[in-house]
């Protein structure tokens, strides 16, 4: 940004401004817990952190919100799972990992405690409910990302 | 004051470096709440209420970290209160966490601070372009560069005091496992040979960019007497700000800082504060800010700093040891390095502080400041109960 030229538009009122642009880098460090999580995706692996209670998080927690203890023993889920909450997305993004209109769903996983948002491919708004049973359909990637799963898919009735 | 005792009785933080990748900001902040926690001899279901610090959102680029913490911390249910000073944030946060305690409505408090410098550049999230201000592009050492030019004029120091200062903070830094940067082979000398970045700062008189994290447990007196575990009582706090910029203002030795200064000696009773107090962990992110705030602080004379640093009054071995922790000169977390100074502080007084140990420290400042030398944090604590 540094050097370019001031574009100041000048007001009827005789006010003045100015468009800032504020554009800037930053780093993510995930941590072990997180990049875990990450990379069993890149393997086509959903694994969670179980607490002492039994309960199981996907996304991991790296803490139990209830009682703080680091979470360090890790369980596979399924890929498949049960949509407990969406919403439509009629108008993707350029960045959304669907190009048609799609629903934004809190799915929780085979064996999850705590649902995970991700994208649902269906063909109309009628077809999407809650209690709608998905599966994931990966990427053709392997990465390390959350995009890893490309989207979910209804599957039976 | 109408307030009641506080003690400090944990002190945590981690080893402080460049990069901790591998941990999340959740990680990190648990590092020192963990080992806070367990100086205290406590663990996360005896907190009441938890008190978060740190320098603006702006420079991870993660908004109200404190809502993430939450679950890390296991705060559902607990009161969480985040404090917002800029470079002062960590002092701000630890006084916030005392009055907590101090007001009599918590027992039993826990704060965090925290920086995870790796995860932005700090220098240049200071440094926005804003249309129609003067573009600096220099970060915090441009901006204080001229003020620190000022101070020198006007009280006369040679050009080397700023280098004496950041020897002795390395050479101090080396006693401390948790500093950031372990140099021991300083000179003055060989700093003088170090680059100049913003005339007259050079390298070696510039802080570090750390990652790292600070905690603290604080109790109210009938817990505190309790517990078998050393205790740093909180004789004072005092915060003050004041605005950047204003015609007449003393960048040097800006109002605020005397005035909370003035605040924190006569609530801890304390008339001559070179006599009366034993060592001091300061904030000096650039080296000549040590006799700036020896003389914004009251220690010395106006103009009289820099003699204090030459005659080695600020030494280890001197009559004010000045951050024998090596300093934000060695370490700097920006959000956590006023934690640090408060804990460092207490632990002076707690006999905690190991290799960088003042021998017989009783009472021990705290301080902290940040944005434009316009925000004011500082306490005193000691090994007895006010």
């Amino acid at each position: 940004m540094a050097g370019d030229k001031l574009q100041v538009t000048f007001e009827t009122d005789g006010s003045l401004s100015a468009p800032l642009t504020l554009s800037y880098p930053y780093n993510r460090t995930l941590g072990t817990t997180y990049a875990r999580f990450l990379s069993s995706l890149a393997d086509r692996r959903i694994e969670g952190t179980k607490a002492q209670d039994g309960r199981v998080f996907v996304p991991p927690a790296e803490f139990d919100p209830s009682t703080g203890a680091p979470l360090n023993d890790w369980v596979q889920v399924g890929d498949s799972g049960t949509v407990v909450q969406w919403s439509w997305q009629p108008t993707p993004f350029a960045d959304n990992t669907l190009d048609e209109p799609f629903a934004w769903a809190l799915i929780l996983l085979d064996g999850a405690d705590v649902p995970m948002l991700h994208a649902v491919r269906a063909s109309s708004v009628a077809d999407m409910a809650v209690g709608m049973r998905v599966k994931a359909v990966w990427a053709d990637e392997r990465i390390p990302e959350i995009t890893a799963i490309r989207c979910f898919e209804p599957v039976g009735g | 004051m109408g307030a009641n005792r506080c003690a400090v009785v944990g002190v945590g933080q981690t080893n402080h470096t460049t990069v901790r990748a591998d941990v999340s900001i959740a990680g990190l902040v648990r590092e020192a709440v963990d080992r806070a926690l367990e100086s205290a001899g406590m663990t996360l279901a005896d907190i009441d209420a938890i008190v978060i610090g740190k320098a603006p959102d702006m420079l991870e680029g993660v908004m109200m970290p404190e809502m993430w913490l939450t679950d890390s911390l296991a705060a559902s249910g607990k009161p969480v209160f985040r404090v917002h000073t800029a470079g002062s944030v960590g002092g701000s946060t630890a006084i916030v966490a005392a009055q907590h305690v101090m007001s009599g409505i918590h027992k039993r408090v826990l704060t965090v601070a925290f920086e995870k410098q790796s995860d932005g550049n700090a220098m240049w999230a200071l440094s926005v372009p804003t249309p129609f201000g003067v573009p600096v592009h220099a970060g915090a050492g441009g901006y204080f560069s001229p003020i620190i030019r000022s101070y020198m004029r006007r009280s006369g120091a040679p050009a080397h005091i700023g280098a004496m200062v950041a020897v002795k903070d390395r050479t101090n830094a080396c006693k401390n496992p948790y500093a950031h940067l372990h140099e021991p082979d300083w000179t003055l000398e060989k700093a003088l040979e170090t680059p100049m970045l913003w005339d007259p700062v050079r390298f070696i008189e510039t802080c570090p960019s750390s990652d790292g994290a600070a905690a603290l447990v604080m109790v109210s007196e009938d817990v505190a007497d309790t517990m078998n575990v050393p205790k740093a009582w909180v004789h004072s706090t005092a915060m003050r700000s004041e605005p950047t910029m204003f015609a007449g203002r003393n960048q040097v030795s800006p109002r605020a800082g005397e005035l909370c200064a003035e605040d924190l000696y006569r609530k801890a009773g304390i008339t001559n504060p070179l006599e009366e107090i034993d060592v001091c962990e300061v904030y000096v992110p650039f080296s000549w800010f040590e006799p700036m705030w020896l003389e914004n602080l009251g220690f010395a004379p106006k103009d009289h700093g820099w003699r204090f640093v030459e005659d080695g009054v600020t030494e280890m071995t001197g009559k004010l040891p000045f951050n024998p922790s090596g300093g934000v000169l060695s370490t700097n977390p920006i959000g956590a390095s006023g934690m640090i100074r408060f804990g460092e502080a207490a632990m002076q007084v707690m006999g905690l502080a190991g290799e960088h140990q003042i021998d017989g420290a009783k009472k021990a400042m705290g301080h902290a400041y940040g944005g434009g030398s316009q925000f004011f944090a500082m306490w005193i604590v000691g090994s007895e109960k006010n």
